[in-house]
């Protein structure tokens, strides 16, 4: 007797093969087709007789409310199954925003593992499995949905900059450094062209009333750019960038700004500023539990031992 | 730009006229199955319940479309593009719908617009008219309408009416995203009132939902949240929770938001 293979716990190309949305039954032609050969019989019988032709016009009534209720439960039904599907996701999104991990993928999992009833609702959930598996360090995994998505899918410019973020990140951490480069140079590209558009915008609003919209900086890409820099051996530019940005990663960001935070600290404990690594690091473990950041950049882990974290205050 | 008044009076006209163009398509056809075969050759039935069948058909592709449009508009508002949010909810108002969910969605929305537009007394009156209605199918929109109609009547200095606007939406089940904006509404009313122990109590949680919210409600209800671990002498808790805001946001505009809070920097 064999043993039954085990199924891998979110097994990526699985999941994307399995959650393609099935294609439509082309049910038009087979309606057009029955429409008309009624039509035909009934014209038919039509002419046998008055009575034959009374009783055509009586069942042909009747077929157009059955109809029309069909159409109405049809449609009620799928309204069901659409609403299911996006509590489904709604319930994915609170998982993953309250870091219950093993939930979220539990759930992710039985989701993907069938069609979903609309490729919106399939791109919602690969983009919350995606951070499921950066959680759970499986980069590599994330990285093969989020090249799915990105190439694949036509998606706005903030989902689609929020995903090649998201793919940046990973690619560092796994230590893709080549890959990781080249996607921060075309993130500031895009980023650059937002600029651009939107001064363009600002201008034109001048003469032709084009609303302006506000200046596009990504605290997301400052971030992974501080990174970087820690992570290749150049912490001064870390620094350097840390300063400039600061604004924008604390209104963009909030308590993730603990993460920059966290970082800058490793960058001045490379420089041997040690005041200034301890501040950055009792700012950073303000916002964010040392555990947590230690799970998200293991090159700070050295820092809990060298530096004083914030002091928490003892539970209400 | 549309005026509240002028929203909410067209909004309950089309309500009307949709049940009405609903019942009479519905009451025609049905004429047409139950009488029409004893008017004999003089009447054809079939023809009568295709032109009906075919105008229904029209409408509700036109409902559709509108319904269509009415999903972009809370991406509109979050990213601050109120002019041309303005121009489509204006345009799906002043457009007949068969279904009253267009309309009902419209409505929300603009409430959500001039909310967003520091518009607070219509925004209030808005969701009142909301709240008149029943939705139905749309009955979650009732707990975001609430909680706006208690941003709004906070913002107006009703705390009366804050508190029944709030006090209502504890008979529901909240998802997440409702929880958060329910404790970023109820800190702003509890501190009005001095109930500092109820702020404080379950401080822990709050303080995690705190951080899940954007940033300016994050640091507002931490800043309210240290402010009533002041007033309740638990020091740790109140320089914890200062330190955290001042490293969130600009102390000083927020003092310029709720001046209570200048307490906590003096």
């Amino acid at each position: 007797m064999t043993e039954p293979t085990p199924v891998p716990f979110l097994d990526v190309p699985m999941l994307l093969e399995h959650s393609q949305p099935a294609p439509r039954t082309a049910w038009f032609w087979y309606g057009l087709g029955t429409f008309v050969l009624v039509v035909m019989l009934s014209a038919y019988a039509s002419t046998q007789s008055p009575e034959m032709a009374t009783l055509v016009r009586m069942l042909s009534g009747l077929i157009m409310v059955g109809l029309m209720v069909g159409m109405g439960l049809i449609t009620w039904f799928a309204v069901k199954a659409q609403r299911s599907e996006r509590l489904q996701l709604e319930a994915a999104e609170e998982l993953v925003s309250l870091r219950r991990w093993p939930q979220a993928a539990v759930l992710l999992e039985a989701m993907l593992m069938r069609p979903t009833r609309s490729p919106g609702a399939r791109v919602q959930a690969l983009i919350y499995l995606s951070t499921v598996l950066a959680r759970y360090h499986r980069f590599d995994d994330a990285i093969s949905v989020q090249n799915h998505l990105l190439d694949n899918v036509m998606m706005d410019s903030g989902t689609s900059h929020a995903l090649r973020l998201g793919r940046a990140m990973a690619m560092l951490r796994s230590d893709h450094l080549f890959d990781a480069d080249r996607a921060i140079s075309d993130l500031r590209r895009s980023t650059r062209r937002a600029e651009e558009r939107n001064s363009e915008d600002v201008e034109d609003s001048d003469g032709s009333g084009t609303t302006p919209t506000p200046t596009f900086e990504s605290a997301g890409l400052a971030l992974i750019e501080v990174y970087r820099d820690v992570k290749t051996g150049h912490p001064a530019e870390a620094i350097e960038m840390f300063t400039a940005k600061l604004p924008i990663l604390r209104q963009q960001l909030g308590h993730r700004s603990g993460d920059a935070y966290a970082l800058v600290a490793k960058a001045y404990d490379l420089l041997g500023r040690s005041d200034a690594a301890q501040d950055a690091f009792e700012k950073a473990t303000l916002l964010s539990p040392v555990d947590e950041l230690n799970r998200r950049y293991p090159e700070v882990l050295s820092l809990s031992e060298k530096y004083n974290a914030a002091l928490a205050p003892s539970a209400a | 730009m549309i005026t509240a008044e002028h929203a909410i009076s067209r909004f309950r006209r089309d309500l009307t006229l949709g049940a009405a163009v609903r019942f009479a398509l519905l009451g025609a056809a049905l004429l047409c199955v139950l009488v029409g075969p004893f008017f004999g050759k003089r009447f054809d039935s079939t023809i009568a319940l295709f032109v009906i069948g075919m105008v229904w058909l029209v409408l509700s592709f036109r409902s559709a479309r509108n319904s269509q449009q009415t999903a972009m508009f809370p991406s509109l508002i979050a990213a601050g593009q109120y002019d041309v949010a303005e121009q489509q909810i204006e345009r799906t108002l002043n457009t007949f719908s068969m279904f009253k969910s267009v309309k009902v969605l419209s409505l929300h929305n603009l409430a959500m617009l001039r909310h967003a537009q520091n518009r607070y007394q219509e925004s209030a009156m808005l969701c009142r008219a909301l709240l008149g209605q029943r939705l139905g199918p749309l009955d979650h929109l009732t707990k975001t309408s609430r909680l706006i109609l208690a941003d709004d009547l906070l913002e107006l200095n009703d705390s009366a009416g804050a508190y029944e606007a709030i006090a209502e939406l504890y008979n529901y089940r909240l998802t997440l995203g409702e929880a958060l904006r329910l404790l970023y509404v109820e800190q702003d009313y509890l501190w009005r009132i001095g109930a500092w122990d109820r702020m404080f109590a379950g401080i822990n949680t709050k303080v995690q939902l705190a951080e899940i919210l954007p940033t300016p409600q994050s640091a507002r209800t931490q800043a309210l949240l240290s402010l009533a671990a002041k007033k309740l002498n638990r020091t740790d808790w109140s320089d914890w929770l200062r330190r955290r805001v001042e490293l969130l946001t600009d102390v000083q505009s927020l003092i310029g938001q709720r001046p209570v809070l200048r307490e906590l920097w003096n």
